[in-house]
């Protein structure tokens, strides 16, 4: 009774999307550890600690 | 560090952590902890140390801090797995392993007699000493080092002067200061908001954990207010860490969730180990974070990509264990739960 | 995650709805019509469709203040009711958010006597056990979806839920936090506004303004946080 049908039909759509939507994708990302005025940059082992940052592989 | 987002998330369920089946803790937890143990004891000889440990230009986090960690967490192991049984034998050969890489302290004498005004080599040594295995000659010298105000100012984080700490109680002399206010100077002291844990203040919670409880052998030294805010809040971090693929975090989470004093968190150690144990390789060795290799043939990690992660799973599978038998399987199953933090009224 | 910016005419008229709900909460008077300020009227689809996804926040402002509601936006709510009913199929969330409309136009607006009522039972709660039974996480998402429902005096099945599991919801808002779910860790807050018990560490609301400030893009990320703080201040009065 609004518009054509077929808009009609892609409303509904997406209004099931929209009145039911699942979850975002999470996106993670930690700080990173900068240096900037430390006296002592990677300074002492650190043991017994968090595995030691590598770079990520490809 | 990492960026990663849950489309490319690793692992064989679609929801890790999601459901909960009674049990599944208790029924994976002895074959992770034999496999993690067997791995381990079969790549003993890359924890060995190289000849020139002691040149100043030797990386230390890739000798002796593995090293380290392999005494210190083979000997919690030790204590926490019943004599007589298998990963008991096994844990107690990779700690003597560990003592005659170093000499039987004599090494360790002589790192300290180089840096002599570094913690690490106390730290290390303290590991040993926690087990029985002490060097006279060693703690002769450290005695006046560590008797001297600027041992005791030694500038660092707060969860690792709980590691200084907790090494000066192994050591058997007197604490350079009191735990208390050390641990209230702590992320985790500090009852910090949850929603602001990410991978730093993770392993800074850890730690000041395992340092807190001597690693997990003194639950009874968690406070309560501690205890309440950390069985409420550790199911949120796991999650998050096993959607991230931060499987060496997330063995760091269950090792301090069966550390806490009183019931085992049951649930979360319910939901969170099937997901570990699927991570974890059939050789054993469970990756530090990221999509865990499907081949089945030996070593697909580099072993410093997997060693750490590996004795951590093992280190947890033990206390886990222990924390599930300590309450006849009955455990904390969820609404009003005693030791949970207090809600706001 | 970027959830506002417009794929689709639904999409852009939610935002804009949301955005005038927002503004309406901010001023503090509702003088003007959300729908009108939206250009939404009886007669747009795409815009009774919107109205149908904000549901029955299209008059939280007049909820939370406690005015009357201005009747051009019952309309359009009311047309969004009958426009957009659930169908036998449809997921339970979608029936819950669809009766809490039918209960806030009651509520808000009840019928001029002399009109029909609905029939005894017409509206009856839908089934609320798989919530209760929902692992913390789903719990939490499905909650925050209906946000909507976390309104004071607004007695419900879900809002019971939502109060036996305050702490579940405050690791639900912990989680949609680390995985920068703005969205999801805005509704979780206004639940936790709405029905208390959260755990005093968790910190809402200097949390609250966090999630806020990093999603506010989105307007109903910020029409769930001002909800939130309007409640609270109410339950600190």
């Amino acid at each position: 009774m609004f518009t054509t049908d077929t808009t009609a039909t892609d409303i509904e759509l997406d209004l099931d999307a929209a009145l039911n939507p699942g979850e975002v994708e999470g996106l993670y990302r930690d700080s990173r550890e900068c240096a900037y005025l430390a006296l002592l940059a990677g300074g002492g082992a650190l043991l017994l600690s968090p595995p030691t940052p590598r770079p990520k592989k490809g | 560090m990492t960026t990663t987002a849950t489309q490319d998330r690793p692992g064989p369920e679609s929801r890790p952590g999601r459901g909960r089946t009674p049990g599944a803790a208790r029924a994976v937890l002895p074959g992770v902890l034999r496999t993690a143990l067997g791995w381990t004891d079969a790549h003993r000889t890359r924890f060995a140390l190289p000849d020139d440990v002691l040149d100043p230009r030797t990386q230390v986090n890739g000798t002796l801090k593995p090293l380290g960690e392999l005494a210190q967490l083979g000997s919690t192991i030790r204590c926490t797995t019943a004599p007589g049984t298998p990963e008991h034998e096994l844990a107690g050969d990779l700690v003597a392993y560990a003592w005659e890489q170093v000499h039987e302290g004599a090494l360790l004498l002589e790192l300290l007699r180089a840096e002599p005004f570094a913690a690490y080599p106390y730290e290390i040594y303290a590991a040993f000493a926690g087990y029985g295995l002490r060097h006279e000659g060693f703690e002769a010298l450290a005695r006046p080092l560590t008797a001297t105000r600027a041992w005791a100012h030694t500038e660092q984080h707060a969860n690792r002067q709980l590691g200084l700490v907790n090494s000066e109680r192994r050591v058997g002399v007197v604490t350079h200061t009191d735990a208390g206010g050390v641990l209230s100077r702590t992320w985790l002291g500090g009852l910090s908001e949850p929603w602001m844990f990410e991978g730093p203040s993770g392993y800074a919670l850890t730690h000041t954990v395992f340092h807190l409880t001597d690693w997990g052998r003194m639950p009874d030294r968690v406070p309560e207010k501690i205890d309440g805010y950390l069985r409420t809040w550790l199911p949120a971090w796991a999650d998050g860490c096993l959607e991230s693929g931060q499987w060496d975090l997330t063995g760091e989470l269950l090792a301090v969730a069966a550390s806490l004093p009183g019931p085992a968190p049951v649930e979360l150690l319910d939901a969170v180990w099937p997901v570990l144990a699927d991570v974890q390789h059939p050789t054993g060795c469970v990756p530090e974070t990221g999509a865990p290799v499907q081949d089945p043939a030996p070593d697909p990690y580099p072993f410093i990509d997997c060693y750490h992660s590996t004795l951590v799973t093992a280190f947890a599978a033990a206390l886990s264990l222990r924390s599930l038998h300590g309450n006849g399987e009955r455990g904390e199953t969820g609404g009003d739960v005693p030791g949970r933090e207090r809600h706001t009224p | 995650m970027d959830q506002t910016h417009a794929t689709s005419p639904l999409a852009g008229a939610v935002h804009d709805l949301a955005t005038e709900v927002v503004l309406a909460l901010r001023s503090g008077d509702h003088l003007a019509t959300v729908c009108g300020a939206a250009g939404i009227d009886e007669e747009n689809r795409t815009g009774i469709a919107a109205a149908r996804v904000i549901g029955a926040d299209l008059l939280l402002p007049s909820v939370l203040y406690g005015r009357h509601p201005h009747p051009g936006d019952v309309a359009v709510l009311d047309r969004a009711v009958r426009e957009f009913p659930p169908k036998p199929d449809a997921p339970a969330a979608t029936a819950w958010s669809h009766w809490h409309m039918i209960s806030t136009l009651q509520r808000m607006a009840p019928p001029a006597p002399g009109t029909t009522a609905p029939a005894p039972g017409a509206y009856a709660e839908p089934d609320a056990a798989w919530l209760e039974e929902a692992p913390w996480q789903a719990f939490t998402h499905q909650l925050s979806v209906l946000a909507p429902l976390a309104v004071p005096a607004a007695p419900s099945a879900v809002q019971r839920a939502a109060a036996n599991r305050a702490v579940d919801l405050s690791r639900g808002f912990v989680r949609a936090v680390r995985r920068r779910d703005w969205l999801q860790a805005a509704g979780a807050g206004r639940w936790l506004a709405a029905i208390g018990g959260e755990p005093a560490t968790l910190g809402l609301e200097r949390g609250l303004d966090f999630v806020e400030l990093m999603g506010g893009d989105d307007p109903r990320v910020s029409l769930h946080v001002r909800a939130a703080r309007l409640m609270a201040e109410a339950r600190a009065r």
